[in-house]
């Protein structure tokens, strides 16, 4: 049976590694492009793996080296936890060669964790990346002896495990709650949204916990949370307490090592055992629809060409957890955002968010359309529609529309979806701001021309690096070259923008800053559109 | 409750929750030697059966055997044993087709010499043993579907279940297979597939069952049903009066 699990583990990452298609394919695009993800890939790890050891730098020199065990701890659980959630629903459940594997030979048990397995198996390079650079930097900041590197290396290999457990069990809890409904689409979305918003806040819900508000300084507070954290979450102070005992030659890093390598295995065996009970039945649920067989024709509604290609995009988004979660995230928390600003106000929630910085009132105004677009840009749909067309762009290449009518009619549907949320959160913190009329048009416009950016930034990649032969929707949504082209400069490009923004605005007039703002992002929608329409004529 | 038919649905009924059954209380049995005929329309419960048949499918109600083997109590034993070929095989696209067929007779424990012999045997047949080195992803939706069938043949099972084998087959593949199917028979195995094209259902099978709106409406030998008429025009028929 495990050499069985073994050949089924070992074909899942063949059949998903470029290296694979780089040496069978007879298609020279697709072997270039195979070339390309390889390179692509490698630059990503090396700026995860740059940002890791530099962040390091900077805990060292504020003098707590002896946190980043613990952060390296829970900066991999954060991910794993939240990445592995959200891909539940397409890598292991829902999956498209269900059919296939579940008549072989192989039990339902085997299949859940083989594929738990391949999810581990493709994202350990993510998590070594970040731990890695770590390692080394406590063994260079903290002096550590030698012993500290081996225990590091291999506890780095369990300490994701238990938050992906924990996703996975989680998402196998909600497949099998919404399973009972009829709508069970909407139910999985609805507690999959809930819980991506509270692990995403969960930082400023520890905190809120642990902190009692006592007033004490950043550094100290950031290292109080952290210990805090670790009593919290036990397999992150696990880790953290094997490592340092093992930087200072005692002991203890055996028990600790020991709790976290047992405890993952004991974990993995009771997730599975539950998995492995319920696997068929969830998956029978998902795979299947109810069907009411009473429709009657009538009151058919006429749509424009763009309006009918944007509410097919519309569907689209709406029927599957994984691309609702993914693109419509950014929204929900603009949303979020407004509504949290217009009840504990701008301030409050700055305060929160920067940890009690001193930021003097007003300073912040002129970023207001930006931090909403750090949550809205944060994706476009645009960056992954043209792929998620997959085995199904036939439709739209067999009917009368051309390339030009079939981008325009995606760009629609981004701009109808992100530019009602970012009016919103605009209204909303401009009414907390107490900004003047003035001010509140220009950020409108700005916020709306930056959606255009995003629009059309989103459809240069999407089409660029148009990927249609996928066998998971996740394979383009999460984790397409597209969306990662689009993504990372627009995050950091936007991270950056804030904070000149905020600096111009105390050199020059911020409302000069916030037109020149308008000036860039018309000017770089502009040339987008422009290229889209020129893929458009290939 | 154990049977001698290589296959045994019993009162086999499956709810998806909206307030039509997909199937409901589905009896049949296929003997060893019998290539039997699923019929029905688009969305009559053709699949959810055979899904349920191939283990894919969760079920309440009723009771499924293969060899004797219960599909709910003993699904491994069931597994070992049967051959399924979906409709539109979701096969790895990014494997050759030779390390898919490797996997599969990985997967059911297949020797070396005889994988390769029944590889080159159904590669051959089917003509396509020149292209098992090259990506599926780059094959059309015929070889696709002729490599998933040599994955099943490669163990040898002893109840193959298909469903719309022939869509997307060529002529002569087409034939190649129905050759394999009386082939298997003979050799004692049984075969069970669901088809829309009752042509080929009339020749090659020798049991038919109808299904309409997931109930069985006429089930038995060809003989007994078509009574000297055509399947099509018995089918129609049946189809009309139920």
């Amino acid at each position: 049976m495990r050499s069985k699990y073994i050949v089924l583990l070992r074909t899942l990452l063949k059949s998903s590694s470029l290296w694979h298609v780089r040496k069978y394919s007879k298609d020279k695009k697709k072997r270039a492009k195979s070339v390309g993800g390889f390179i692509g890939l490698a630059m990503l790890y090396l700026m995860v793996f740059a940002y890791s050891f530099f962040g390091c730098w900077g805990f060292a020199a504020m003098e707590m080296t002896d946190v980043i065990p613990m952060m390296c701890a829970l900066t991999i659980s954060m991910i794993a936890f939240i990445f592995t959630f959200i891909k539940t629903n397409g890598y292991l459940l829902n999956f498209k060669e269900y059919d296939m594997l579940m008549a072989l030979p192989f039990t339902p048990k085997d299949v859940a964790a083989c594929k738990f397995g391949y999810m581990y198996l493709k994202t350990l390079p993510w998590y070594l990346c970040v731990s890695l650079p770590m390692m080394v930097a406590y063994g260079i900041f903290a002096g550590a002896g030698f012993l500290v590197y081996p225990v590091w290396l291999i506890l780095a290999f369990f300490v994701p495990v238990i938050p992906m457990l924990a996703a996975s069990f989680l998402g196998f809890v909600i497949a099998k709650a919404s399973s009972g409904f009829k709508k069970k689409n909407i139910v999985q979305t609805l507690l999959t949204v809930i819980i991506v918003l509270v692990a995403l806040f969960s930082r400023y819900i520890i905190e809120a916990i642990i902190r009692h508000n006592q007033v004490e300084n950043v550094v100290e507070q950031a290292r109080n949370a952290m210990t805090q954290a670790g009593r919290i979450y036990l397999p992150a102070g696990w880790f953290a307490n094997a490592v340092i005992a093992a930087g200072k030659l005692q002991l203890r890093w055996i028990s600790n090592s020991l709790l976290l390598v047992g405890g993952t295995v004991l974990l993995f065996e009771v997730v599975f055992l539950f998995v492995g009970k319920n696997y068929r039945q969830i998956n029978s649920a998902l795979k299947s629809h109810a069907a009411k067989s009473n429709y009657k024709v009538s009151g058919m509604k006429k749509r424009s060409v763009l309006n009918a290609i944007a509410f097919k995009e519309w569907r689209r988004l709406t029927a599957s957890t994984t691309y609702f979660v993914n693109g419509a995230m950014g929204e929900i928390l603009a949303a979020i955002l407004g509504v949290a600003v217009l009840i504990v106000g701008l301030d409050r929630v700055i305060a929160i968010v920067t940890q009690n910085a001193p930021i003097p009132q007003g300073i912040l105004n002129p970023a207001i359309p930006l931090i909403l677009y750090f949550c809205i840009g944060m994706m476009a749909t645009t960056a992954c529609s043209p792929s998620l067309e997959g085995k199904n762009y036939w439709i739209v290449q067999s009917l009368p529309i051309t390339k030009k009518t079939l981008y325009q009619g995606k760009m629609l549907f981004q701009m109808y979806l992100a530019v009602p949320f970012m009016v919103f959160g605009i209204i909303c913190m401009g009414i907390s701001a107490h900004v003047g009329i003035l001010e509140l048009v220009l950020y409108l416009v700005l916020g709306v021309v930056l959606c255009a950016f995003s629009t059309t930034w989103g459809c240069v990649c999407g089409i660029k690096y148009m990927r249609l032969d996928w066998d998971n929707e996740v394979e383009v949504i999460k984790q397409g070259t597209a969306v990662m082209i689009y993504l990372f400069p627009n995050m950091f490009v936007t991270m950056g923008l804030v904070v000149l923004v905020v600096w111009l605005g105390t050199v020059v007039n911020p409302t000069i800053v916030v037109l020149a703002l308008i000036a860039i992002a018309v000017i770089l929608s502009a040339l987008c559109y422009n290229r889209v329409m020129r893929f458009a004529k290939k | 409750m154990e049977t001698k038919a290589v296959l045994d649905i019993q009162g086999y009924t499956k709810s998806y929750g909206g307030d039509k059954k997909a199937a409901d209380n589905v009896c049949l049995s296929v003997e060893a030697g019998d290539i039997y005929g699923f019929i029905g329309h688009n969305g009559a419960g053709k699949s959810t059966t055979i899904r349920a048949v191939v283990g894919v499918l969760d079920f309440t109600e009723g009771e499924i055997y293969i060899d004797g083997h219960s599909v709910k109590d003993d699904s491994m034993a069931c597994k070992q044993i049967t051959a399924y070929i979906p409709d539109n095989p979701d096969l790895y696209e990014n494997l050759t087709g030779i390390q898919y067929l490797n996997f599969i007779a990985d997967v059911f424990n297949i020797d070396e010499a005889t994988r390769q012999q029944r590889i080159a045997k159904y590669g051959d047949m089917f003509e396509i043993t020149e292209a098992l080195g090259d990506l599926i992803s780059s094959y059309s939706h015929g070889m696709k579907q002729k490599v998933a069938i040599i994955s099943a043949l490669i163990h040898e099972p002893k109840l193959m279940v298909l469903d719309e084998p022939f869509v997307g087959l060529d002529p002569k593949a087409s034939f190649t297979l129905k050759q394999i199917m009386h082939e298997m028979c003979e050799n004692g195995a049984a075969v069970f597939f669901s088809t829309h094209v009752l042509d080929v259902a009339e020749k090659l099978c020798n049991k038919i069952a109808i299904i309409k709106q997931g109930k069985i409406i006429a089930t038995g030998t060809m003989e007994e049903l078509t009574k000297g008429a055509s399947l099509e025009e018995v089918f129609l028929e049946v189809e009309d009066e139920k």
